[in-house]
């Protein structure tokens, strides 16, 4: 187990690099870089540009080096926990994030938390009550849920919240605490304004995840173990839990590794339109603007995510499946 | 009386929404302390919704709706309970089940959970029906386990299911259902997915455990053979009705109704005489047509049903080999370790097969699972290429050619040739193809014929396999077992194979459905003369069809003769043991679960010293009488030439 921990931990080391490789090229891709926009604007504005000071930015950003020095220098200093400088706010990268990558994390955790507390009772109580009425409501509940944009279903709730309480639940936060130090009753606020984006991006999630739950569970329920378990003379709810229910676990568990990135990149609407201070629509503009080291600290962040969730539910599987721990190559 | 259990008047419902299905209606009978009663039926008889109906386990739209189940459990002397009175999933019940009355069933590779180990599994058994705690609940699980037969019950408490052979799994599974001590155990097929040396060695467990542990059992089976070897009384259910009960021995040398006595006749047994042919409940008459019975055409001989039967018995004599294996070995490598520092292993799936078909012949391919006689017909149809060895095959030109070196489109016209009938009727077919789509395609892919010709071969197969023409539009979904194995059957035959290859052709099938089969098999071969090579694991079914016999075991032919020989003279110790483990519907062959070998039976190394395989020793095949050959070391045998 030891040995296969290392080696999964090591795998992640030339992933990594690749996807680094492939972020930088993508966000060079478009024509141009991020001085050639800015150019264009002052030009659109009408203002002259000295030559000498556009050589001089250029120097100064790196910009006139080949692209693979530009490459190892931003990685380097990734390595170095130097995400690098923002041309558009003039800024380190890592002082332009601040608080939104935590914030980020804080939102898309609080998500996948709700989406797995709210699905697995009501996929567990859809399955075993097939077809009954409760069953058919949830599903329809479902189906609306997966159907609605998220951020559609954002709009409806900002209006209510205005219209009938009076309230605003835009942000994540009371706009007093907004770029002041961290304290508890900034921390408070932040949880009280949480549930509203919360509910709106986990909803399609939790959707997704009853249906899925559901058609496992049905499956395993159908299985020969699970009336061997019955026929011991278990009660149905003990069978339930300990035979089918684990079964039915492996691919959510399988799942940790797509669900972070999807749940981050599904919220960047939603940010959008409730305003949220979170990574989503601060990689939107500076994939715009081609601000390439912010773009591309964005982008690192969520393959991190995706890489660590992955290593994180193989690991998990390992540990809670005997046969993936015994005959998957694991124990050697 | 000291009956365990009176059903009386039994009638259970499936009540769907818009209708009501009877599943099993006026079924009654009893089981004694210390009584097997077994419970005779074909596949949707309604046997097994009997067993569930007494274990409470019926699914949630099956319903008791008359009748009762008595049971009387002899360690509360005087109570009597009515299970179908009992909620099915109160504490009564729950206190029965598992506890009063255990349950074993026909898969042992799923019915134990793969996520549990064995000692978790069956110390839960304990502690749900005994005040005991984690300690004692594992002592009693080894207990068990070591008298079923655990090789090392207290290691084997850590093992997880996947981690044992099948047989090991199903001897968990009854540690499991004893380890209460229970008093009427139910056994729904519970051999029927094991090889048959496996079958023998569980069915004497059952026997041995309930001499010890003095309890009943209700045995489930289609099998008359386990039937005759192991119960007392037997029930005969046929369409949810009981129609016969009795001592077993009444029953088999008397029996009183129809249906039992035409299952009787349905099953292959040993001492058969030549001419003698099972009765399957309908029999099909094939009837030639002009374009078949050209088949196997390139020979002189216009064989149809006027050949005399002694000629179709000995066709060794008057034919020429069609297909000629030699020394043919195939091994599988499998890569363990990790990316930096692997390791391959061979694993020998075939080694050293040598084998003939004679034209006209039907040889049987006998071994039990895993053995490689899949592999070898793999091999043969060049589905996969042999390491080693040759296999020689007359084509068109009446030549034999060496089919190894060749490449697809050298084996194209050798294909045709070679045909196949595979083991699950369901999956060979193509769901989406109608049947007249499924019998034309081969014809379609070689060409053969124009559509007139293509639309009148398909007549006439269809005739020829029993199955009306107007089925020609329909899909397989609408086909019972037997109809589809008639349907691949008329495929493979499409083509006017040279040589047909069958792979467990009736394992699926009900006995009287494999009757048919069997017997359409036969008249098949003799009317057009066809050759086959006949995979199977039931010596009997072998013994029935074919002329000469191979037996495989661990990739290796061990033992080939003519059918009668190798019955009455096996030399082999692996094919004695082979013949002293089936169980024959036939009370005067019982088994000798004395000779059953315990899981030596199929490994070389332990074979004694003239037939021992391992590093030191490999024999190779000795001619010991005409036609009969012996994979041995000895010297006063002499080696065949080949």
């Amino acid at each position: 187990m030891l040995t296969y921990l290392a080696r999964r931990l090591f795998v992640m080391i030339p992933t990594l690099f690749m996807i680094s490789v492939l972020v930088f090229v993508i966000i060079q891709l478009p024509p141009g870089d991020f001085l050639t926009t800015y150019l264009n604007e002052l030009q659109a504005q009408g203002e002259a540009v000295d030559p000498a000071k556009i050589e001089f930015l250029k120097r100064q950003y790196g910009l006139d080096q080949p692209i693979y020095i530009q490459y190892a220098e931003w990685a380097w200093g990734l390595l170095q926990g130097d995400l690098g400088f923002s041309f558009e706010y003039n800024l380190p990268v890592s002082d332009v994030v601040g608080d939104r990558l935590w914030l980020s994390l804080v939102l898309n955790f609080s998500t996948i938390i709700f989406i797995y507390i709210v699905s697995f009772p009501i996929g567990i109580y859809s399955a075993t009550r097939q077809y009954s009425w409760g069953d058919y409501g949830f599903t329809l509940l479902g189906f609306l849920g997966l159907a609605m944009p998220n951020f559609l279903f954002a709009l409806i709730l900002l209006y209510y919240a205005n219209v009938v309480f009076g309230t605003s639940i835009g942000g994540l936060m009371d706009p007093e605490y907004i770029n002041q130090g961290w304290s508890l009753a900034k921390m408070m606020s932040v949880v009280e304004h949480l549930w509203a984006p919360v509910v709106v991006i986990g909803t399609s999630g939790t959707a997704a995840m009853i249906r899925r739950l559901r058609a496992n569970l049905l499956d395993e329920l159908g299985k020969q173990y699970v009336v061997t378990a019955h026929a011991k003379g278990l009660s149905p709810t003990k069978v339930l839990f300990k035979y089918p229910l684990r079964m039915a676990l492996n691919p959510f568990i399988a799942d940790i590794g797509n669900i972070l990135p999807q749940v981050v990149s599904g919220s960047v609407l939603v940010s959008v339109v409730m305003s949220l201070p979170t990574t989503g629509p601060m990689l939107l503009t500076a994939l715009q603007s081609q601000d390439m080291y912010l773009a591309g600290s964005f982008l690192m962040f969520l393959a991190l995510l995706t890489v660590v969730g992955m290593f994180v539910s193989d690991v998990l599987l390992a540990w809670l499946d005997p046969r993936i721990r015994l005959q998957g190559g694991v124990g050697n | 009386m000291t009956d365990i259990l009176r059903i009386k008047d039994l009638k259970v419902e499936f009540v769907l929404p818009h209708m009501r299905v009877k599943a099993v209606e006026n079924v009654s009978f009893r089981i004694g302390a210390q009584e097997t009663v077994a419970l005779v039926g074909e596949s949707g008889s309604g046997k097994s919704t009997i067993s569930q109906a007494i274990m409470g386990l019926l699914p949630k739209v099956a319903q008791v709706t008359k009748g009762s189940i008595i049971f009387a459990d002899p360690k509360k002397p005087g109570t009597r309970v009515d299970i179908a009175m009992l909620d099915r999933s109160g504490s009564d019940m729950r206190a029965i089940r598992g506890g009063r009355i255990s349950m074993i069933f026909q898969e042992p590779m799923s019915s134990l959970s793969p996520l549990h180990t064995i000692g978790d599994q069956i110390c839960e058994a304990v502690k749900l029906h005994r005040k005991v705690g984690s300690a004692e609940a594992r002592e009693l699980a080894v207990e068990m386990l070591t008298l079923v037969g655990f090789p090392q019950p207290k290691r084997s408490l850590k093992t997880y299911p996947f981690e044992l052979s099948g047989g090991l799994r199903q001897r968990a599974m009854i540690a499991m259902a004893l380890v209460c001590r229970p008093a009427l155990l139910i056994a729904d097929e519970p051999t029927t997915a094991l090889d048959v040396t496996i079958q023998a060695q569980i069915l004497r467990l059952i026997k041995e455990v309930q001499a010890e542990l003095q309890m009943s059992v209700l045995l489930i089976t289609h099998d008359l053979g386990v039937v005759a070897n192991m119960a007392d009384r037997m029930v005969v259910i046929y369409d949810g009705r009981v129609v016969e009960a009795g001592k077993t021995d009444d029953v088999f040398i008397n029996p009183g109704h129809t249906y039992t006595r035409s299952l009787l006749a349905a099953v292959p047994h040993f001492d058969m005489g030549p001419d003698e042919r099972l009765r399957p409940l309908r029999e099909i008459k094939p009837k030639t047509g002009s374009l078949l019975a050209s088949a196997g055409d390139g020979d002189t001989q216009q064989n149809t049903s006027d050949v005399p039967v002694t000629l179709a018995l000995h066709p060794t004599m008057a034919s020429e080999p069609v297909l000629a294996v030699r020394h043919l070995s195939k091994s599988f490598t499998t890569r363990k370790g990790n990316w930096i520092k692997s390791e391959e292993r061979l694993i020998p799936a075939v080694s050293d097969v040598s084998l003939t078909v004679n034209r006209g012949e039907c040889v049987g391919l006998v071994g039990e699972s895993g053995c490689g006689k899949t592999t070898l017909s793999k091999l043969i149809m060049r589905a996969m290429s042999p390491d080693e060895g040759s296999i020689l095959f007359r084509g068109e030109s009446g030549q034999m050619t060496e089919l190894t070196g060749l490449d697809e489109d050298q084996l194209n016209p050798y294909r045709k040739r070679i045909q196949f009938v595979f083991q699950d009727p369901f999956g060979s077919l193509n769901p989406r193809m109608t049947v007249q789509d499924i019998i034309t395609e081969p014809m379609l892919i070689h060409g053969v014929g124009d559509s007139n010709y293509r639309q009148k071969m398909v007549l006439e197969l269809m005739d020829l396999v029993g199955l009306d023409p107007r089925f020609l539009n329909r899909y397989p979904h609408s086909f019972s077992g037997g109809q589809r194995q008639r349907i691949g059957i008329a495929r493979a035959l499409s083509l006017k194979p040279d040589l047909l290859i069958f792979d467990e052709p009736t394992s699926a099938l009900d006995v009287s459905v494999q009757a048919q089969i069997l017997n359409l098999l036969k008249d098949l071969q003799r009317d057009l003369n066809l050759t086959y090579l006949f995979i199977s694991h039931n010596l009997a079914v072998v013994d029935y069809v074919a002329d000469r016999i191979a037996v495989m075991c661990a990739g290796r032919i061990v033992e080939s003769a003519p059918r009668e020989v190798l019955f009455k003279n096996p030399m082999h110790p692996y094919t004695q043991a082979l013949l002293h483990a089936v169980p024959f519907a036939d009370l005067d062959h019982l088994l000798d679960f004395d000779k059953i070998m315990d899981g030596k039976a199929s490994d070389p190394s332990r074979w004694p010293a003239p037939f021992t395989i391992n590093q030191t020793s490999e024999p190779k095949m000795m001619q010991v009488a005409e036609d009969h050959f012996v994979r041995a070391e000895r010297a006063d045998f002499t080696e065949i030439a080949i």
